[in-house]
């Protein structure tokens, strides 16, 4: 057997090896453009990153500032005004500490409910050319929030009173009950 | 390209992230106390008050005080720059209707470097009286108060900058009497 053959493919070849030439030939390399499908093309993978980043971090900030005033009002609900839950003595049952804590908040809210202050009386001022502009329904309610923030102040100097007198070493007593709120 | 995806992805992380801190600071530093865990007392309570004014109810009720009359005026001044007055008083029929924790609850919020103890009052016969201003540098940008005596608790939040010294002026106006509070800063006394 002429070994040139394969060594450069010179003289004379054998059978055998150019059988084998046909049937490994096929697996051989055959140049050609790499095709890849769209779907495995990294690309394409990438392309919608940045724009689901950018949603992400809206969302985010969309779910952050909620929750951020959630938590901001869930201390103020709804009703913004003061109030004063007095049930009367004689409205109270008399086992009152055998009642559920339902049954106590249908005594308070039911019978004894009531302002701080009775309903405020329409104050003849001279009306500020603000007020002039306010509605009747925006006028009823600051005055409403005017004697809430008096109710607030009240009870805060009270507070501060309290602790300055206590500190100065003096009862309290007759300062609390000159100021009693209700 | 595969360059500024990475950029651009890793730079809407990082805002993400920014958001999200920011959002947990700003929470963190508010001067508001969180009151509402306290509604449940209202059921045992013989007398509530109860006071949740917002900035745009003293915005409102500014509108309404009379400029003429000096005590309103004073009073306006005082609240025109509020951003909320939250008060919630409860007293009651019988000692310890409420419980420490209660008072604890408030306390834990009230800690520094938010807020600082001005005024510290202890009585075991009295209980408690504590105030507390919260500060942006050297403005005052809270108040609280928190009032623990046998048969009652009351706690007062305003937010904003709370003028004291003005606030200590409303002696004797509508029936607001003499704080004293600024001479007696940072004062501290225990009642055995």
């Amino acid at each position: 057997m002429n070994e040139d053959y394969l060594w450069d493919k010179s003289g004379e070849p054998d059978p055998e090896i150019q059988q084998l030439e046909q049937i490994l030939g096929t697996l051989g390399y055959q140049p050609k453009p790499l095709d890849l499908s769209d779907e495995i093309q990294p690309r394409s993978r990438n392309r919608y990153l940045p724009l689901m980043a950018i949603a992400a971090t809206l969302l985010i900030a969309l779910i952050a500032g909620a929750l951020w005033l959630r938590v901001r009002n869930k201390t103020s609900p709804q009703l913004d005004r003061a109030k004063v839950e007095s049930p009367k003595p004689q409205q109270a049952s008399p086992n009152i500490e055998d009642k559920k804590p339902n049954e106590i908040v249908a005594v308070a809210t039911d019978k004894g409910s009531r302002y701080v202050q009775p309903k405020p009386k329409e104050v003849r001022h001279p009306r500020t050319p603000q007020v002039s502009k306010m509605t009747t329904v925006e006028r009823q309610e600051a005055l409403e929030a005017k004697e809430q923030l008096m109710t607030a102040l009240r009870l805060t100097s009270e507070k501060l009173n309290l602790a300055h007198r206590k500190a100065q070493g003096t009862s309290p007593n007759q300062i609390r009950n000159q100021h009693k709120v209700g | 390209m595969k360059l500024l995806f990475h950029t651009i992805s890793r730079t809407a992380l990082i805002w993400a992230v920014l958001v999200v801190m920011t959002t947990i600071t700003t929470y963190a530093q508010d001067p508001r106390l969180r009151l509402a865990h306290l509604d449940y007392l209202a059921t045992k309570a013989s007398e509530t008050v109860d006071v949740n004014i917002d900035e745009r109810l003293i915005q409102l009720a500014a509108k309404v005080f009379n400029d003429k009359d000096d005590d309103e005026a004073q009073i306006k001044k005082l609240v025109i720059g509020l951003k909320g007055i939250y008060v919630k008083s409860f007293e009651f029929e019988n000692e310890n209707d409420y419980s420490s924790a209660d008072v604890d609850s408030i306390r834990s919020q009230l800690r520094e470097p938010a807020w600082s103890r001005l005024l510290n009052v202890t009585s075991k016969r009295e209980g408690i009286v504590e105030v507390y201003v919260a500060l942006n540098g050297a403005e005052v940008v809270g108040l609280a108060v928190l009032s623990a005596e046998p048969k009652e608790l009351t706690v007062v939040n305003i937010i904003g900058p709370v003028d004291l010294e003005k606030l200590a002026k409303l002696e004797g106006n509508l029936g607001i009497p003499d704080l004293g509070i600024h001479s007696n800063k940072h004062k501290t006394k225990n009642e055995q």
